[in-house]
């Protein structure tokens, strides 16, 4: 084979290559030199060629686990979401607040009460408030054996919230423990009306519809007399 | 900006220019309706609501208005709305003094910023005298 | 924009004794500030006994409304006549705590009916006292 090397053909050569090798690292993956021409040159452009193959695969591998791991990753979220309604679900379950009596509500809670499942009560008791035009709920808290400050903090967050709604919400069975942690607090007794137990409460609160159902009454019996003005 | 969290990662939401008490009404309906995208529980839209319609006010009163800059982002692991209130005006001198409880019933500069503080998750603030405020409040969907 | 459309006047109605308000709108504090000169006015005006806000539609009550509403109960209690803040949303209410303002010495109702009763109840009880 003659071997007759034009400089210039060369320098061509070259520079194809350093364009494919400037191409790849640009990430252009399938530039490749594919020079038809046989000789020495050209054993180099085919291992270059090889090696941007070799290369590419890889990246292409890795890019593929890549997405692999990150479509677990949000399957993961996705479950971590549907566990975490659940929970809300369940919470929201294990505080059913019902209405007993005309304009008594009843929230009975057992066991721990954290401060999430507070919260989430307290939202509850509210809405239940507004939605039944009920004046007076009752918290008991019979079944539940401490409350932590946050836990206190919160219930007394109850009491205020439903007294700017217009309703009084009593508590119930506070336990020698829980009623400890009240006063520790500095919590200003006369803010929350707690009852013992709940039937002490219901008793309290029927009472308290009775004198709400009198004076309606007696409001109402006046304006017949009254003349209009 | 020192002290703040990284804003890395962060999407913006809007950038609004407040300037009149309209402006306090109407910037703090564009949280609340961010917040609400969020799917942000209801009380949790009232809290960051209020608690930027108190930082607002306080810009407006004190500092002749600023910017505020929205965005969404996740911060301590959760998805967040994050607003924070750019003023130019005289700053406060003692901000340890303007966040404690004291000063709710103060009419000073920083009148509100402990309750603003109360109703979100996380709640920073940087200040220079004759340079101005920073404050920003991050609320968890 | 139109400054005009933002300064409406806020409506007050008067039925038998009592003077109703509804607000109905994201108040800027001007307008929370006219809102209150208004309402004392009126039961100046009108010799009105008590004052029915009802806030059943604000989404949000921040530290200068709240402000505002209490300092309107004062005010009128000087005036002789009772206010009764009607309506509070849940959300609305347990902000306003953990904001701080827990309005001591507000008289609040869960909606118009109670409210009215209340007022009711509190001028009869002012007339036994005589």
């Amino acid at each position: 084979m003659s071997e007759t090397y034009n400089i210039q053909n060369v320098k061509e050569r070259i520079n194809r290559i350093e364009d494919v090798l400037a191409s790849v690292a640009a990430g252009d993956l399938d530039a490749r030199i594919e020079s038809e021409i046989e000789d020495d040159l050209s054993g180099i452009e085919a291992a270059i060629d090889l090696l941007i193959d070799d290369l590419t695969d890889e990246l292409r591998q890795r890019a593929k686990m890549q997405k692999e791991l990150e479509d677990k990753l949000s399957k993961i979220q996705e479950q971590q979401k549907t566990i975490m309604q659940q929970q809300e679900d369940l919470l929201e379950l294990s505080s059913p607040v019902s209405k007993v009596w005309d304009n008594i509500l009843i929230l009975p809670v057992i066991g721990t009460l954290d401060s999430q499942r507070t919260q989430i009560m307290m939202e509850n008791l509210l809405q239940k408030i507004v939605a039944t035009g009920c004046t007076i709920a009752i918290l008991d808290i019979t079944g539940v054996p401490t409350v932590d400050t946050q836990v206190a903090n919160h219930l007394l967050k109850t009491v205020t919230s439903a007294r700017l709604l217009g309703a009084e919400c009593i508590i119930s069975g506070i336990s020698p423990a829980i009623a400890q942690t009240i006063v520790h607090l500095g919590i200003n007794l006369s803010a929350i009306r707690t009852k013992a137990t709940l039937q002490d409460a219901m008793i309290y609160a029927m009472k308290q519809n009775k004198r709400s159902e009198e004076v309606k009454l007696q409001i109402q019996r006046a304006g017949y007399d009254e003349t209009e003005e | 900006m020192l002290g703040l969290t990284s804003d890395k990662g962060w999407d913006e939401l809007g950038k609004h220019f407040l300037e009149t008490e309209y402006d306090i009404v109407r910037v703090r309906q564009v949280v609340r309706n961010h917040a609400k995208e969020l799917n942000m529980g209801i009380v949790d839209q009232t809290r960051i609501t209020t608690a930027v319609s108190e930082l607002f006010r306080n810009m407006y009163n004190y500092a002749g208005g600023g910017d505020v800059l929205v965005e969404t982002g996740i911060v301590d692991g959760h998805q967040s709305l994050i607003v924070t209130c750019i003023d130019h005006g005289p700053g406060i001198a003692d901000i340890d003094q303007a966040m404690s409880d004291g000063y709710t019933s103060g009419m000073g500069m920083g009148y509100g910023l402990p309750g603003a503080k109360r109703l979100v998750d996380r709640f920073e603030i940087q200040s220079k005298v004759n340079e101005g405020t920073v404050v920003r409040v991050i609320k968890w969907k | 924009m139109n400054t005009a459309m933002h300064d409406k006047r806020i409506p007050i109605i008067k039925i038998k004794n009592f003077l109703i308000v509804s607000i109905q709108v994201d108040m800027h504090d001007r307008l929370a500030l006219q809102l209150q000169s208004q309402i004392l006015e009126e039961i100046e005006k009108t010799g009105a006994k008590g004052v029915l806000i009802d806030i059943s539609v604000l989404e949000m009550v921040d530290s200068f409304i709240g402000r505002m509403l209490s300092g309107m109960a004062s005010m009128a209690s000087i005036m002789d006549a009772a206010v009764v803040i009607v309506g509070m949303q849940p959300a609305v209410a347990i902000t306003l705590v953990e904001l701080g303002l827990e309005m001591p010495g507000v008289d609040t109702a869960l909606n118009m009916e109670k409210g009215m009763e209340m007022l009711e109840r509190r001028l009869r009880n002012q007339e036994f006292e005589l």
